[in-house]
């Protein structure tokens, strides 16, 4: 009997000596890089998962918050104080931001990467080359939103840009390329985009041809390329409508149109990228940020867009004004899902008058009736064209009316950044809106700018940081 | 083997003498104690025979023996003592002392005499921890041993303790040590079904001698935890115990204002507009008269503890067994917290009527409820969520009367609180000033409950098949099953914003389980010899593997209906839409996206980790005096594929100084052996069961509710453990009798290859800012000392022991490389400070010329711009760099008074909770501390308060970083053992013991809230622990 007690331990000593198998354990929760990516469907996930990378919230709150479009909330116990304060400093006063898009660009290459390995059906071929498309698309926009918030000057190309990231490593210290180098990149992205995007690739949620034409626009106008940018809003602007003010409405209301909508952002329930989360709670109801009034009190009565983003609650006649935000409702899911339309036809008109306005031989009255156009499919009745003698004339009405309509959708701050040297004026907040945050930021503040984020300053000796920081 | 060659050699030397001498005589005398009182019954032995004697009632015997034998003279109690015969007439006076020969239990070899151990273990005997109502064992082992910090994170029954053995050995890894249960390693994290009177005594192995053989899991340290058995040859034995306790509430250690201060407050002092402008002085009495609300009486109550607990105990002469079974219900000090639980253990041992087969079983079975409420230490909790029940007490506006117009408690809120409109609708019942109404109503209403069951078992046997050589095995698992359910009530405030604000049906419950088993397997090999007849040898060699198996799955439902509470026909279909109906004819609007909010939420989830290893064990003795040890373990693990095998070792040496010759002319030493160790262990306690890949997340809910994937996170897929060199020289010491004795060790211990989770790297070039991979090294170094002193030991003439003990740790922690730079914000760890040290702009107070707050710059200038950049080091670290405890044993006739005090000193944390009601710019809806109301308010005022305007916890600096450290009277006991010579008429109590006892009685600390401890490096609102005060019985059969 008791030797008989001796077999399960001699087993055990056989076993643990050979049970090499035994030690192969894998997740079952998660995949494995090296097998995740096997044919073209899993690059399609790969797709959806670089996309969803992207956060499409936090900077549509800095630039209403640190800007002048918000005053500090009812319901505030803290939050976003720092921004509203102006606090812009390198230990996370970019949003996040220089993370978040070279994290995203990371999962693109690395999708490009992937994809390099398959080799698709020939039923496949659209499906993968809409892939390739798509990343080199996201990655020129993203490296584009990049130099935006980080690059000092967009119009001097030899001056200090970002890094353009294209390759998929793990190790490295890079230096910062010029804006004329990142720039040359982004066209490249975009040809390479163009080229390969299938003529099925049409998804407003995705990137498409015009995705990359209004890109076009928008990159030519911020460095100073105004035929280019007129050119490519002509394309744009030829081939969609102005929204109606019932359209336009129910375009921030559920999402229910899409008339001139270019590219958006999908948000849907379930996957709750919440951009009203900027500034109400989303969860328990109450804005810790509010409408600035002087924001307030630019929307006129007959215009939509004051029932577009003045919140229903809003009580203006308080002491004081309670004005919550209603771009972003709570929707019938109440849930305040709502998708983030990062290129409307509007800005295409807005990006045309403005580089009218500001091209070699300014035109001004192609200036002035693109935004009447704006203006009277906002108000819903022809608006009178007005009538520009000056540049600063110009760019003060243009700025103004990029503030009504492009509000709470990531523009103030860079529309004062660009406009702060022709007008001479900074961030300016209206008395009753600062009365426990700063009221200006000067022209010559170094905020306009954002800082490189302190971890890759210590992590990358070859970065440099931006002056001021 | 030694006993039968020493026997035979004696025999032969004993019959050698008789024959040549053969000059038996009749020895006699009388055994008295060392005060002169006679001893009956002492035991008087011929050494090398089975001849003896015992005293009669005088203390006399008498005895034939031949001159030159030696006499052994023994009683219980007392020091054995040996006489050799020159005379007729011995008497002898024997000295008390250790009755059993002390022994410590040891990995894997059991317990072993503690003289013959050369690493650095430190013994806790069960009998301190028993009927103490804190009911985890890691938690019970504060102050108990040197060198093991322990610190609870939260006051819940049952709440697991973080424990750290000499120092911080790992900054992002696993810090705690191994917990082995009779041989099965447990979850380190859970002991709250664990009767732990079960426990005989707990071992903790400090340095790498005695950790090395768990190779890499030892580098944090080795608690052993040994159950009770029976004991051979005892009969039944049977005891009741019962134990009923109250938990009462901390003392409080700040002030908040009452109902006429806050709301003159608002008025007076306070810029802005809130409740209190506006009102009178007479308005003012007029409410506070009414309602003066001390938030901290409604949310504190008398929780009780209550404890039955039946065992039996026999033994024959091949077997005995242990079996108890034990109910135990405690109560938190706030409503909603609690555990409840039924824990059963059997264990069996037996041998073979040769004595060389002997196996055993342990088998331990348990269920426990838990009831839990939003504790900052819980799930994602920070603290600061709103039905955190101890933010109440802090924030809670004390002019809300927490009364219904008919005397009830409120339990909604009221118009003041923002909850209702004038008209009794809700309006923001979840906003801030509703803050007390919503945790009464959480607590009230929802469910928040873990239900357990766990076993640990283990099945053991090891044969003498052959001459010096014995094989064993075992197989051990450990199982817990935890379901866990969660309910948020349609009715509750949570259930109005649940699934959320618009959905028309409301409410959730989620259940899920959670299944973790351990199971191990082991089998050995040992090699015993006396190779002389002072050398001894000892060799083992193992195999073992270790297999864990996690899973877990569950839901979450949306719209309950009140109706039908806790079953799935009360769910809501999870494809009901909803949406806007603007032309009422019942179909829902197109145009808009419709909202599915009832769909269910759905995981599972399973992990698994293998380890398989051999190693082996060297012991060598000679002749008591010398010693020395080895252990080599070669692991092999799932963890990191592709850096699987790791080789980890120690040796170890002894000098017995005691017992050398030199010594035998020193009286006052009875013990003194000097030790010293070195080893290498490991700790593959780092990140994910599977580290060493690097993986893809597939995310259902991504883009567009499609399947993502996105990478997990930046892996170095060449990742592996740590591994810490530990040095270790110790003194063991005894004298006058071992009336004083003690240990004494120093160590150093360096950990290479700290594991990281953000080793940064350049994210532009990258994608990402941080690698999961190894860097840097840290050291740990510092004495453990451990003293006991019998002041007074009982005696025939003396009816008084008094005992007093104590135990401490120095640690000195230093990260000695970390090419990192640092991590961490202002709680930093960076090359050539202590791993945790803050760094922080520093507050310089309040400028008496216009009540702005001052700073200190990185010159230390006075400065009155706050700027991270004059952040500094500021020398004050999380972790106490003193820990210890002591306390006293005295005991008179049937009393006995126990008591242990523990501390923690030169610990430092950041009290965010204070900072809250500090900060006047939340005066419009929490409550302030009394010290608001120094506040500057005029030029030349002196004061610690900024003026009210400065606004913002966000310029701060290290103003709340406070010294937490803490001396805590941990456990008091008096109890009353009623003598057994009156129990014996009753025929039924063989033993009865009384006893009262609080715990955590008082605390001294010059922190500013509730409780010091806490795991977390920032107070926010922490469930504290409680002061218990029990009373309880023993009752034997």
């Amino acid at each position: 009997m008791k030797k008989y007690f001796l077999i399960p331990i001699i087993v055990t000593l056989l076993f643990t000596v050979s049970c090499d198998d035994q030690l192969e354990r894998f997740p079952v929760d998660t995949l494995v890089e090296e097998t995740a990516f096997q044919q073209v469907s899993d690059l399609e996930n790969g797709l959806r998962g670089a996309i969803n990378s992207i956060n499409r919230v936090s900077l549509l709150g800095f630039n209403s918050i640190f800007a002048d479009n918000c005053k500090v909330g009812a319901d505030n116990g803290g939050q976003q104080i720092a921004l509203i304060n102006q606090v812009l400093n390198s230990q996370g006063g970019d949003q996040g931001t220089w993370t978040d898009r070279y994290n995203a660009i990371n999962n693109f290459n690395r999708l490009l990467a992937a994809a390099s390995t398959i080799t698709p059906e020939a039923d496949e071929q659209d499906a993968y080359d809409n892939v390739l498309a798509q990343s080199y698309a996201f990655r020129a926009y993203l490296h584009f939103d990049l130099l935006t918030y980080y690059a000092e000057d967009l119009s001097n190309s030899s001056s200090l840009g970002v890094y353009y990231q294209n390759v998929v490593a793990t190790s490295g210290f890079p230096a910062r390329n010029t804006v004329g180098e990142v720039l040359t990149e982004i066209e490249n992205d975009l040809t390479l985009a163009s080229t390969l995007m299938p003529s099925s690739s049409t998804d407003v949620n995705y990137a498409s041809q015009n995705f990359i034409t209004f890109l076009r626009a928008r990159i030519a106008l911020y460095t100073g390329d105004y035929t280019t940018a007129i050119s490519n809003a002509n394309t744009i602007i030829s081939s969609y409508t102005l929204a109606n003010q019932a359209q336009y409405a129910s375009m921030f209301a559920g999402d229910g149109d899409t008339t001139e909508v270019i590219f958006k952002f999908d948000n849907v329930l379930g996957n709750n990228a919440s951009i009203a989360g900027n500034w109400i709670f989303t969860g328990t109801g109450g804005n810790f940020m509010e409408m600035s009034n002087e924001l307030f009190a630019q929307f006129e009565a007959a215009d939509v867009r004051r029932t577009v983003n003045v919140d229903p609650s809003s009580d203006p006649g308080a002491t004081p004004p309670s004005l919550g935000i209603g771009k972003y409702p709570p929707n019938a899911d109440t849930n305040y899902i709502n998708d983030y339309k990062a290129m409307r036809l509007s800005e295409m008109y807005l990006i045309r008058a403005e580089a009218h306005a500001r091209k070699a031989s300014p035109d001004f009255a192609a200036a002035a009736a693109d935004i009447a156009a704006i203006r009277t499919a906002r108000f819903g009745s022809a608006q009178t064209v007005p009538t520009y003698t000056s540049l600063n004339e110009a760019i003060t009405n243009i700025k103004a009316e990029r503030r009504i309509e492009l509000c709470f959708e990531g523009f103030r701050y860079l529309d004062i950044k660009r406009f702060r040297n022709i007008l001479n004026v900074g961030i300016e907040r209206i008395s009753i809106d600062c009365e426990t945050v700063p009221c200006s930021l000067p022209v010559s503040s170094e905020k306009f700018t954002f800082p490189i984020p302190q971890a890759e300053i210590n992590a990358n000796p070859n970065m440099v940081q931006n002056p001021g920081y | 083997m030694r006993t039968k060659f020493s026997g035979i050699l004696t025999l032969f030397l004993a019959l050698f003498v008789q024959i040549l001498f053969a000059q038996q005589q009749t020895v006699s005398g009388t055994v008295t104690d060392d005060t002169g009182m006679p001893l009956p019954g002492a035991t008087v032995l011929i050494k090398g025979t089975t001849t003896g004697k015992t005293t009669d009632f005088d203390g006399n015997y008498s005895i034939k023996a031949n001159n030159g034998q030696t006499l052994v003279f023994s009683y219980v109690g007392y020091a054995n003592q040996e006489v050799k015969v020159s005379s007729t007439t011995i008497n002898v006076q024997l000295k008390q002392g250790e009755a059993l020969e002390a022994v410590t239990v040891v990995a894997y070899g059991g317990a072993v005499n503690s003289a013959k151990v050369a690493s650095a273990i430190a013994t806790v005997d069960g009998s301190t921890i028993e009927q103490v109502p804190i009911n985890s064992l890691d938690q019970v082992l504060q102050g108990a041993a040197a060198g093991v910090n322990v610190n609870t994170g939260s006051g819940q029954p049952g709440q697991s303790a973080t424990i750290i053995i000499r120092g911080r050995g790992s900054l992002q890894g696993d810090i705690e040590p191994l917990f082995v249960i009779d041989g099965v390693p447990v979850d380190q994290d859970n002991f709250r079904s664990l009767n732990q009177n079960d426990i005989e005594s707990l071992s903790v192995l400090k340095d790498a001698a005695a950790t090395a053989i768990y190779g890499n899991r030892g580098a944090g340290g080795v608690v052993i935890v040994t159950t009770k058995k029976g004991k051979k040859g005892s009969g039944i034995n049977i005891q009741y115990r019962t134990l009923y306790g109250v938990a009462v509430k901390p003392k409080t250690r700040f002030e908040v204002m009452n109902a006429t201060q806050f709301l003159t407050y608002q008025r007076d002092l306070l810029p802005g507009t809130q409740f209190g402008d506006g009102l009178s002085d007479t308005q003012i009495a007029a409410i506070a008269g009414q309602t003066n609300t001390n938030w901290s009486d409604v949310f504190f109550q008398q929780g009780t503890t209550l404890s039955h607990e039946l065992s039996i105990s026999t033994g024959n002469e091949n077997t005995s067994s242990y079996t108890s079974a034990q109910y135990y219900k405690q109560e938190g000090i706030t409503l909603g917290s609690d555990l409840k639980r039924f824990s059963f253990r059997n264990n069996f041992n037996g041998s073979s009527e040769s004595k060389k087969f002997n196996y055993g079983t342990t088998l331990t079975l348990n269920y426990s409820v838990s009831n839990f409420i939003v504790d900052a230490a819980r799930g994602g909790n920070t603290g600061g969520q709103l039905d955190n029940p101890f933010l109440v007490p802090y924030i809670g506006l004390p002019y809300l009367n927490r009364f219904n117009p008919d005397g009830s408690l409120n339990t909604f809120g009221t118009i003041r609180s923002g909850a209702i409109d004038a008209n009794g609708n809700q309006v923001n019942a979840n906003g801030f000033l509703n803050t007390p109404f919503l945790a009464i109503n959480t607590a009230r209403f929802n469910t928040d409950q873990e239900t357990e069951f766990k076993a640990v078992g283990s099945i053991s046997a090891d044969y003498n098949f052959a001459k010096n050589l014995t094989a064993g095995g075992s197989v051990g698992i450990d199982y817990t099953n935890i379901e866990f359910l969660q309910i948020t009530t349609p009715g509750s405030i949570r259930g109005l914003i649940t699934p959320n604000q618009g959905s028309e049906i409301k409410g959730s419950q989620g259940e899920s389980f959670l299944r973790d088993a351990n199971f191990i397997m082991n089998a050995f090999l040992r090699y015993q010899n006396d190779i002389t007849d002072k050398l001894s040898l000892s060799a083992s060699i193992y195999g073992e593997y270790n297999y864990s198996n996690t899973q877990s799955a569950g839901f979450t439902a949306f719209g309950l209906n009140p109706a039908l509470p806790g079953s799935s026909a009360g769910f809501t279909a999870g494809n009901t839409q909803e949406g806007d109906d603007t032309n009422g004819d019942g179909i829902l609007d197109a145009d808009t996206e419709l909202a599915l909010n009832y769909v269910p939420g759905v995981f599972s989830s399973e992990t698994e980790l293998a380890l398989a290893s051999l190693f082996a064990t060297l012991d060598l003795d000679y002749d008591g005096k010398y010693g020395f040890s080895g252990t080599i373990r070669r692991d092999k693990t799932s963890r990191f594929p592709k850096n699987s095998t790791g080789t980890f070792w120690s040796v170890a040496g002894r000098w017995n100084i005691d017992n050398e010759d030199f010594m035998n002319d020193v009286d006052f030493i009875s013990t003194l052996k000097l030790r010293a160790s070195y080893g290498v262990v490991g700790n593959q306690g780092v990140g994910s069961r599977y580290q060493g890949l690097q993986t893809v997340a597939s995310d259902p809910t991504s883009y567009q509710l499609g399947t993502g994937y996105g990478l997990n996170g930046l892996v170095d897929e060449d990742i592996k453990w740590e591994t810490t060199n530990q040095l270790n020289v110790g003194l063991s010491f005894g004298l006058w009798n071992n009336r004083l004795s003690g240990e004494f060790d120093y160590y150093n211990n360096l950990t290479e290859e700290l594991f990281s989770t953000n080793a940064p790297l350049s994210v532009a070039q990258t994608g990402y800012n941080t690698v999961i991979t190894n860097i840097g090294s840290m050291r740990n170094s510092g004495v453990d000392l451990q003293i006991a002193y019998d002041v007074l030991r009982k005696s025939q003439s003396n009816p008084w022991s008094i005992t007093v003990r104590a135990n401490g740790n120095y640690n000195k922690n230093r990260v000695e490389e970390l090419p990192v730079g640092f991590t961490g914000n202002t709680l930093r760890t960076t090359e050539g400070r202590q791993a945790l040290t803050w760094h922080d702009v520093r507050w310089a107070g309040v400028d008496p010329s216009n009540g702005q707050p001052l700073y200190y710059d990185v010159n230390g200038n006075i400065t009155n711009e706050y700027d991270p950049n004059n952040a500094v080091y500021l020398d004050k670290n999380f972790d106490p760099t003193y820990t210890g405890g002591f306390g006293a044993d005295i005991s008179y006739k049937g009393f006995t008074l126990n008591t242990l005090f523990s501390f923690a000193a030169d610990r430092w944390r950041r009290n965010s909770s204070l900072a809250i009601i500090e900060d006047a710019s939340l005066a419009g809806f929490a409550n302030q501390s009394v010290s608001v109301l120094n506040a500057w308010t005029t030029p030349g005022q002196i004061t610690d308060i900024p003026r009210l305007n400065f606004q913002g916890r966000a310029e701060i600096g290290d103003r709340y970083i406070e010294d937490a450290s803490f001396l805590r009277l941990r456990n008091v006991t008096l109890s009353y053992t009623v003598d057994s010579k009156i129990l014996e008429k009753t025929n039924i109590f063989s033993g009865m013991r009384v006893y009262v006892q609080g715990t955590n009685v008082f605390t001294w600390t010059k922190w500013r809230g509730f409780d010091p401890e806490g795991n977390d490096a920032g107070g926010f609102f922490d469930y504290p622990v409680p002061r218990t005060f029990s009373l309880g019985f023993d009752l034997n059969f």
